[in-house]
């Protein structure tokens, strides 16, 4: 009977093997060929798809096909909830779950409503904001009480994401599932960011790291927006889900590179200016005209300084 | 200072009479022109020969070579500045000129030019201005090129000289005005000929204004008459005939020609266009034509010297012409000298002709035509017409009838009739001629005395009798006349029938002033006549000498080509001789051959018609040694004439110079036979004056022959030009025989060539006969034997057929034989094998009888043996079977045991592998059961942590409700409203009670919760938790919006009596059908229970 066991274990092993396997022999053969020459993504909707179709969905596979390859936007607020637990990876249950966050957010929307936080007028942003105060039981007395560094944060990733989905309720589940991966997995690792930005930044142009040391701009470089709130507000949101990609499927290297190519990006700029202020001030405002090959550029280098992704069963 | 005492010294002798010295002299300078650069040689010869006028000096000048060039130029310049030396610088620049000095073209550039033209222009003496355009009419055609850009100057000049003809503003005799006028036509002439479309523009924005008009109708436009259109007109432009690409592949004589070309007036024009043409064409024809009447003209001259051949004299006089005319017609004019029609001659013919006798014949009638002429045409007003018809006669037919009109009007009737009788009638007057011109060629100058015998009287007469036996008589000769001249020239009129010729001579007859309607067959058929005529009527007419002397002109134009190139003649001949060679030289081969056909007697040469066709080339060497001596001869003739050897130029000048002082010399005794004399005589002017008037006449008429004997030098180098081209063009013709007759002979050797094919191919079909019979026999031989070979064949095959039956009979015997010898075989074998087996069965029955001995002796053995055998024991044999038996049986049973279990060992092996696969798929069926169940697991828990969230939301709502109920109640504790206290005192407890249940219920919760994540099979949770949950829910659903205090009020109370309803549910329980119903409906259907 042990035999049988073990053998069907194995059996299981090799399932799940081969459902990586299919990942990479179900590609088409010249998906190698295509990201050579530079499309990137070819044969990644397919694969996808093919992920997408289990009923249980692997969260562990779908985070690791978001770590290598980039998502096709149609998929990749799905993909997002899924990996954020916002839907449960039982395809049947999806819409009971769903139904359920419905409810809840409009029942906390209600009771705010009633308690007159909010009103009709109130901007969607500060909805989602005192919902997830309210839901978080960090509510404060009255409205007066001024906003914590944590809700400005909200904010911003919460503007960025309504940017990005249209549903109001699916957007305040991802706002709030998402600050509170940040919150919780990625709290240790986020303070650490800005060391490794220096090291990278050693290895990819010294003279770069010099400069700014020599301005005393390294400790005063925008952190918070970099690395809390996730270069939202700071790369246009075409650019930015790429980036939160692979945030939310657990990489939060990428923003160290996504910072580092900026500053590489602008470091003719950068060197030009001579004061802290200045940089800082510029580099919360960098121009957004070029912020899409700045996020390919950081992929790469990501890439190349931590490897491929691998699916880790 | 040596020098130039020694230049004083040379100077005096160069003019010494001793013909040493004076090459010595000559020599002498020219050495020091050669070793001495300097100015001062040249300036003192300059001023000699303005003081001396001396030939030598002249001479020297004239030959001066390129460095003395300038100072002459110069030194010339110069004097050009001063009124008084003007005219003899004028002169000596005209004798320099016309010596075409190798610097000429420096002369454009040269200072001496404006100051010329400024001259011109502003001179106002009439010689002076002569003189200056003569020289400007000689240097145009050296400079063509650089002249243009005097071209307005010129043209400025022109319409000077033109205006001042008319006008007559220095009031000068009309005389000089006559020179002028000449000179102008000259101008004219040039100027259109070089420059037409420029001229052309001039003389249309000249004479367009008003005060020029009377110029041109007076004296441009008949000078337009005298020219054709000119080419460049049509196809040039005013730039393009400036262009000097234009003058380049000109020659100074080329220009003269070109010009010549574009003139009708016969004392201008050139032929050669004619000539070319038809020449072209048919070279040999012409040439055949031309030479005709020139052969006739000779025979009759050599018939004439030698004997008399009366009827062909006409021609013969014209041969002769040239050389004797003037002789002839200055004794008579001397001797005629009172009559009227003499004063209007003012010719140098005339006045040369009365001092000096012998005088080249080529020149001198022309300039006399010329000059004679404009006198006329002066005199009666009638400038144009009168030019025209002493120059135009023989080539335009109005001329003739102006110059009748005017003989008509202006000369006395007497006068006028002769000429026209002499032209007429000469040509039917051939009896007359005939004496006078044997006379004349016996003893050529001697005629005048025969000649003055026939009197003016006399020509009537005979015209009417002879004209038609003349007529007849020529008719040949006129007839190749005619065919010549109507190729030569292009005039319709020479075109005339000879019937056309007749009826206007009987018209003349009658009318004597009526026609002058000849052509010019008839004019040079007559012109003898006409010349001789002259002298005999003594009436020195104007048409007499202009038509005599224009016969030479024709023939001479056409026909002095050649004269050049095969004449050779010596420049001392040309005078005298030109008619003659003239007429001599063109006629290459035919003239001479005839010449000497005729000519026979004399000469030895009757082979000479062989040169023509054997010898082309050669001919004209021939030609010209014939002449040559034919020259000889007749220079002999002359010599007692003229004894003149001296070169003819100087001659010439020398004599008008010379004739000049014998005539102021004669003048005194004389009356002039001029009319201008005769003017002055009447007009009662000094004697003096008049000397003056002459000797500037004379001046002038050296110039106009100096300046038309530069033309004929211009003619005659274009004459030897074109005679080289000829003998080009007889060479290529010869070339062209020799070619046809390679031809010819290539011709027949392709004849020999086909006749010998013809042969061979007949020889060709003979062998191909025979062979084919050879072949026939052969074929018929080869059927014969083929024939044979079968008939041959088929015996062989039937003998080969015959031979295989023997074959086969053979083979059969063969096989027959065998058997035999088989079978005799066989019985001999047989009776040997019968033999043995019988020697045999013979030792066998001897065995056997031995063996059945011995059988019985053993079979009598074992009897004994059996016997005692059956005494012996039979019993164990049983006992062995029965065991056997036993043993089997056992064996069976044991081995059906076997088989039994075995079976039963197959059956329950089956039967564990049914058990085994049964207990893999129950595996199996555990494994999936189990995922099946984890899938639920994470399902559920999905599903619940989506609860619990909303769950905890729900929590956290109810707690943000008590804060603000809380809060509310603070307020509301603090307000003022104290007296809603009372009243709501019990709601307030009421709704403590329910805050604490709450709480209650919330510790519950968590409680259970904790149970809940503590236990993790998943309890149900007790009823208290979802009753306040549901209570948390209705109490929410039950407060809807209150904003102020009562409604808050109202809210509370709304939440007491939640709370009571949440209440009895829990104790009565809700239905199942409440429980499933969503909260607003619960709420909606508690109130109506309510």
């Amino acid at each position: 009977m042990a035999h049988h066991i073990v053998q069907g274990h194995t059996e299981h092993i090799r399932d799940m093997q081969e459902s990586v396997m299919a990942d990479d022999s179900q590609r088409n053969f010249r998906s190698v060929y295509y990201e050579k020459v530079g499309f990137r993504g070819v044969e990644e909707k397919k694969s996808l798809e093919i992920l997408l179709k289990d009923d249980r969905l692997d969260i562990e596979k779908l985070s690791t096909f978001s770590q290598r390859f980039p998502l096709p936007s149609m998929y990749r607020i799905l993909v997002w909830k899924v990996l954020l637990g916002i839907i449960p990876p039982h395809h049947k249950s999806h819409a009971l779950v769903m139904n359920y966050r419905k409810e809840q957010y409009w029942d906390i929307h209600h009771a705010l409503h009633v308690i007159r936080f909010i009103n009709d007028s109130t901007p969607q942003v500060d909805v989602f904001l005192r919902i997830h105060q309210l839901e978080s039981g960090k509510l404060p007395r009255n409205l007066a009480y001024p906003l914590e560094p944590e809700d400005e944060v909200f904010l911003a990733i919460a503007k960025a994401m309504e940017e990005m989905v249209e549903d109001p309720i699916e957007c305040y589940w991802l706002v709030s599932c998402f600050v509170n991966q940040l919150n919780s997995k990625h709290k240790d690792s986020l303070q650490q960011l800005p060391k490794i930005l220096e090291q990278y930044l050693n290895i990819e142009d010294s003279k770069l790291l010099m400069h700014l040391k020599a301005c005393a701009a390294m400790s005063k470089l925008p952190y918070d927006l970099w690395f809390k709130k996730c270069f939202a507000g700071c790369l246009p949101e075409s650019s930015l889900q790429r980036v939160w990609d692979k945030v939310i499927s657990g990489s939060c290297k990428i923003l160290v590179f996504v910072a580092l190519e900026i500053l590489l990006t602008f470091k003719m700029k950068i060197i030009a200016l001579t004061t802290a202020e200045k940089i800082t001030q510029f580099l919360e405002n960098i121009p957004q005209d070029n912020t899409d090959a700045i996020v390919s550029k950081a992929v790469d280098l990501w890439r190349t300084h931590c490897g491929t992704p691998a699916h880790s069963v | 200072m040596a020098q130039q005492g020694n230049v004083g010294e040379l100077l005096s002798m160069l003019d010494s009479p001793i013909l040493g010295v004076l090459e010595d002299i000559t020599a002498a300078f020219k050495d020091n022109l050669i070793c001495d650069r300097g100015p001062m040689l040249v300036n003192s010869l300059v001023d000699y020969y303005l003081e001396t006028n001396s030939q030598q000096a002249l001479h020297i000048l004239s030959t001066l070579q390129e460095p003395h060039d300038k100072h002459l130029l110069d030194k010339i310049n110069e004097y050009m500045g001063k009124a008084a030396t003007r005219l003899p610088t004028l002169s000596l620049l005209g004798h320099v000129i016309r010596r075409q000095p190798s610097w000429k073209h420096k002369l454009s550039q040269a200072p001496l030019l404006l100051s010329l033209l400024k001259c011109l222009k502003t001179d106002t003496d009439v010689v002076v201005l002569t003189t200056g355009v003569l020289v400007l009419i000689t240097m145009l055609p050296m400079i063509p090129q650089s002249g243009k850009q005097y071209l307005h100057d010129f043209f400025g000049i022109f319409g000077r000289l033109s205006a001042w003809c008319l006008q007559n503003p220095g009031h000068v005799a009309e005389i000089y005005l006559v020179h002028l006028h000449a000179s102008v036509y000259a101008l004219f002439h040039r100027l259109y000929g070089m420059y037409p479309c420029n001229f052309v523009s001039f003389l249309r924005s000249h004479y367009s204004m008003k005060e020029n008009l009377e110029t041109f109708e007076e004296v441009v436009k008949p000078m337009m008459e005298h020219v054709r259109i000119h080419p460049e007109l049509v196809t040039g432009s005013k730039d393009h005939e400036l262009d000097p690409r234009r003058w380049k592949r000109l020659e100074t004589h080329d220009v003269v020609i070109e010009c010549a070309k574009i003139s009708l007036d016969p004392a201008e024009a050139s032929y050669e266009d004619g000539y070319y043409s038809a020449s072209r064409k048919s070279c040999t024809n012409l040439k055949h034509h031309q030479t005709d009447p020139s052969a006739s003209h000779y025979i009759d001259t050599q018939s004439s010297y030698g004997t008399s051949t009366p009827y062909s004299t006409p021609r013969l006089t014209l041969s002769q012409l040239p050389g004797q005319l003037p002789q002839i017609l200055s004794p008579q004019s001397i001797k005629l000298s009172t009559e009227p029609q003499q004063v209007t001659i003012w010719s140098p013919s005339a006045v040369c002709g009365m001092t000096t006798p012998p005088t080249s014949p080529g020149i001198v009638p022309s300039e006399s035509s010329q000059s004679t002429s404009q006198p006329y045409s002066k005199a009666f007003g009638t400038s144009a017409v009168g030019k025209g018809t002493p120059l135009g006669t023989p080539a335009t037919s109005p001329p003739p009838c102006t110059s009748d009109d005017f003989v008509h009007v202006s000369l006395p009737s007497a006068a006028a009739t002769p000429p026209k009788k002499e032209d007429k009638p000469d040509s039917g007057r051939p009896s007359l001629y005939r004496q006078q011109n044997v006379i004349s060629s016996d003893k050529s100058l001697d005629t005048s005395g025969s000649k003055s015998s026939v009197t003016l009287s006399d020509l009537p007469e005979f015209l009417g009798g002879l004209s038609f036996e003349d007529s007849a008589e020529k008719d040949r000769e006129e007839d190749a006349i005619s065919k010549e001249i109507s190729e030569i020239t292009t005039d319709a009129e020479h075109m005339v029938p000879r019937g056309g010729f007749d009826s206007p001579f009987y018209h003349t007859n009658e009318n004597l002033s009526g026609s002058q309607k000849k052509t010019q067959s008839v004019v040079s058929s007559v012109q003898g006549h006409s010349l001789t005529s002259e002298p005999l009527t003594s009436s020195l007419d104007k048409p007499g000498p202009e038509s005599a002397l224009e016969t030479p002109k024709q023939t001479f134009t056409p026909i002095d080509k050649p004269c050049g190139g095969s004449g050779e003649s010596p420049a001392g001949n040309r005078e005298g001789t030109s008619g003659e060679t003239s007429i001599l030289t063109p006629s290459p081969c035919k003239a001479s051959a005839q010449g000497r056909a005729v000519f026979g007697s004399g000469q030895p040469p009757l082979y000479e018609h062989l040169f023509e066709v054997a010898l082309p080339k050669t001919a004209y060497l021939f030609v010209g040694k014939k002449t040559e001596e034919l020259l000889k001869k007749a220079k002999g003739t002359q010599d007692k004439d003229c004894m003149s050897s001296t070169s003819p130029v100087e001659v010439l000048d020398r004599l008008i110079q010379q004739g000049a002082d014998a005539h102021t010399k004669e003048l005194n005794k004389l009356s002039l036979p001029s009319k201008s004399a005769d003017w002055t005589h009447f007009g009662g002017s000094p004697p003096s004056d008049e000397i003056h008037t002459l000797r500037n006449q004379l001046l002038l008429l050296h110039n106009q022959l100096l300046y038309e004997r530069f033309k004929r030098q211009q003619h005659a180098l274009r004459n030897r030009r074109l005679l080289r081209k000829v003998i080009k063009a007889t060479a290529l013709e010869e070339h062209n025989a020799a070619m046809k007759d390679q031809l010819k002979l290539q011709e027949k050797e392709i004849q020999a060539l086909k006749l010998s094919l013809q042969k061979e191919q007949a020889r060709y079909h003979q062998f191909q006969e025979e062979h084919e019979g050879i072949v026939a026999q052969l074929h018929s031989q080869i059927r014969q034997l083929q024939h044979d070979r079968e008939e041959f064949y088929n015996q062989s095959q039937e003998l080969q057929t015959k031979l295989e039956d023997c074959r086969n009979m053979i083979a059969d015997l063969r096989l027959e034989l065998k058997k035999a010898n088989n079978k005799v075989c066989h019985t001999e074998l047989l009776l040997s094998q019968v033999s043995q087996k019988l020697s045999n069965s013979e030792s066998v029955q001897q065995q056997m009888e031995f063996l059945n001995r011995q059988l019985l002796v053993l079979g009598e053995v074992n009897e004994l043996y059996l016997e005692q055998l059956q005494h012996k024991h039979t019993d164990t044999t049983k006992e062995v079977e029965m065991l056997h038996a036993a043993f089997r049986k056992e064996l069976e049973k044991a081995k059906l045991c076997v088989q039994q279990q075995s079976q039963r060992l197959d059956a329950s092996q089956k039967r564990i592998a049914e058990l085994e696969s049964q207990l893999s798929k129950k595996d199996h069926l555990f494994l999936e059961q189990k995922k099946y169940l984890e899938d639920v697991k994470i399902k559920a828990r999905g599903q619940l942590q989506a609860v619990e969230s909303r769950y905890r939301a729900q929590k956290r709502i109810t707690q943000a409700f008590e804060l603000e109920i809380l809060n509310l109640f603070g307020r509301l504790e603090n307000s003022p409203l104290k007296k809603l206290e009372d009243e709501k005192t019990e709601a307030a407890e009421a709704a403590e009670e329910r805050l604490d249940c709450g709480n209650e219920g919330c510790a519950d919760t968590v409680a259970g919760y904790s149970e809940e994540t503590i236990d993790r099979n998943g309890e149900t949770k007790p009823p208290s938790t979802r009753g306040s949950s549901k209570g948390g829910s209705n109490s929410e659903l039950s407060t809807p919006e209150k904003k102020t205090e009562p409604e808050i009020q109202q809210s509370l109370g709304d939440l007491h009596v939640a709370g009571a309803l949440h209440y009895c549910p829990t104790d009565c329980r809700f239905t199942p059908q409440l429980q499933e119903l969503p909260w607003y409906e619960v709420t909606r259907v508690v109130s109506q229970q309510k």
